[in-house]
């Protein structure tokens, strides 16, 4: 029986695995890799279904080599867990994490190009409170769920709702550094990254903050993942071939 | 953007009812006989006197409490005026210490009022055109402080507010993230002293409410998690007193519903002490606040169309 802890180390290690894939260490298949290592087999499925669409940051910001067995490990989580709710009754929590496996199905089908590898992971109907932002201290809290969806390669409706939220994420950021929520503070900066990387006006320095929450909040593995997307999309050119699947 | 219905009904409640605690409590805010205007603790009770001074005099200045509420700001300002001997104390505080600022700034709220004091009136007249005075090094929001003071009282001075609004804090316009408890107070300072306690509110530049609107719910929104109810009140006025105000009920009808019967309003979620002195010692500025923030959202609310 897998514990709480086992979860928390297998999402740790799948993060510091990708985490030095993206800083263009080795040329291994990460994912096959995490399972292959895994004390708990089922720990590390579960661990790719939280890190999720994060699995294809090196290939969709760094423009490592994807390897066909990662797309064989991706798709095995899908089977090894049940798809969360997406119908119009489906509570926020399991459409949140509906919209993180969409994700991860988008990419793997993008990076995975011609393995026949697909998940048939369905976005959300219907989602209105995504575009809800009166409530900005509540919905930024659902927006660093979803931070894993703030990169190149994706779009959709939980895009459409950050484009037009630039004040609303950045008082989040705000509220979170103030709160010494660092944690939720990174994810917020990262779909304010994510903006900044699509050409939006930010009413505050999403560098400055980020090297703040940085230097204040420590970087846990997947802290430093997060940290490492965000760092990626203000600094550095996203590659070619990721810039043409965009459109 | 307009002041909505529920923040002018939370206001006048909170006006009304805090005034009407300065006024029953007065007493306890009284100098201990024999006061000297050497004041061995400015900050005892001289400075609570001329914050509640501060408060009546806005309540009179708006004119939008009831007429009870008027009489008894008016009578408060007599108390006070009484206090400090009908303006003497501050004069001889004044003739002794020609660089302390807080005979002008203790002398404003009723000179704005018509409490005037003649020999006093020529001598902040004089001490404004030492360039001594105006030397005297003081943090930039307080440098508004006394400029506002002179201002107010009539005293012509050439000041150059943008160069002093530069000077601060909120001046800077800096990352919203990095601020704390006691540089909030600067930046509400900052405010008061630039719109005139809400009664100019293009005094603040657009570029600073621009910035003030956009990260004023975010600090609101903190400071009521950790029950800072002082500084919370303290930024409602800065909100009140925009150009566009920003007010949200949900934070008037907080305070309101957070305040006593009596107008008493805690100054953060401490618990209160029974001992009557030490309740005003503790929570007097945060009552003179809620009053002054009654007062300036509840005049925002009248002037609109």
């Amino acid at each position: 029986m897998s514990s709480r802890a086992d979860f928390a180390a297998a999402a740790d290690d799948l993060a510091i695995r990708v985490l030095s894939a993206l800083r263009g260490a080795g040329d291994t298949a990460l994912v096959a890799g995490h399972i292959d290592s895994a004390p708990d087999a089922l720990a590390a499925l579960a661990a790719i279904r939280v890190i999720g669409a994060d699995t294809f940051s090196p290939y969709v910001l760094a423009g490592a080599p994807f390897h066909a067995e990662d797309a064989a490990a991706v798709a095995r989580s899908f089977e090894a867990f049940p798809l969360p709710g997406t119908g119009p009754t489906a509570p926020t929590d399991e459409r949140t994490a509906a919209w993180r496996d969409w994700a991860t199905a988008q990419l793997l089908a993008r990076v995975g190009g011609e393995t026949t590898w697909r998940v048939d992971a369905a976005q959300p109907e219907d989602d209105r409170a995504l575009a809800d932002t009166a409530d900005w201290q509540r919905w930024c809290v659902r927006m660093a769920q979803l931070a894993t969806l703030a990169q190149p390669g994706l779009d959709g409706p939980v895009h459409e709702a950050a484009r037009g939220a630039a004040l609303p994420l950045s008082r989040g950021v705000t509220r979170s550094v103030l709160r010494r929520d660092f944690p939720t503070a990174v994810r917020l900066i990262r779909w304010l990254a994510w903006l900044d990387h699509e050409g939006v006006t930010l009413p505050l320095d999403p560098l400055l903050a980020l090297e703040h929450v940085r230097l204040l909040g420590g970087e846990s593995p997947r802290t430093a993942l997060d940290l490492a997307v965000a760092r990626h999309l203000l600094e550095e050119r996203i590659p070619e071939a990721t810039q043409e699947a965009r459109t | 953007m307009t002041v909505p219905a529920p923040v002018a009904a939370a206001a006048r409640s909170m006006a009304d009812r805090a005034l009407s605690w300065l006024h029953a409590h007065r007493a306890l805010g009284a100098l201990p006989p024999g006061t000297t205007a050497e004041i061995a603790d400015p900050d005892g009770v001289y400075k609570p006197l001329g914050e509640t001074t501060l408060a009546a005099s806005v309540i009179l200045r708006d004119g939008v409490a009831g007429p009870g509420q008027l009489v008894a700001a008016q009578s408060l300002m007599d108390f006070t005026w009484e206090q400090l001997r009908r303006g003497d104390m501050l004069y001889e505080r004044q003739l002794r210490h020609t660089l302390m600022t807080d005979p002008l700034e203790m002398y404003a709220p009723f000179a704005r009022c018509g409490y005037r004091h003649t020999d006093l009136d020529r001598l902040l007249a004089h001490r404004a055109r030492l360039r001594s005075v105006d030397g005297v090094e003081l943090l930039p929001n307080r440098r508004l402080a006394v400029a506002n003071a002179a201002r107010v009282a009539g005293l012509d001075q050439d000041v150059d507010w943008a160069a002093l609004t530069r000077a601060t804090w909120l001046g800077a316009t800096p990352e919203p993230w990095a601020i704390n408890w006691i540089t909030a107070y600067a930046l509400t300072h900052t405010v008061f002293h630039l719109t005139d306690w809400g009664a100019r509110p293009r005094g603040l530049p657009a570029a600073l409410a621009e910035y003030v609107r956009t990260w004023l719910p975010v600090w609101i929104d903190i400071w009521r998690e950790v029950e800072q109810w002082d500084l919370v009140t303290e930024l409602m006025i800065v909100g009140a007193s925009l150009d566009e105000p920003y007010c949200a009920p949900g934070d008037w009808e907080a305070i309101a519903a957070l305040q006593h019967e009596d107008g008493f309003v805690p100054c953060d979620g401490d618990p209160v002490s029974d001992d009557p002195q030490q309740r005003f010692k503790d929570h007097q500025h945060t009552v003179v606040v809620t009053a002054v923030a009654g007062s300036v959202a509840l005049a925002r609310a009248a002037r609109e169309p």
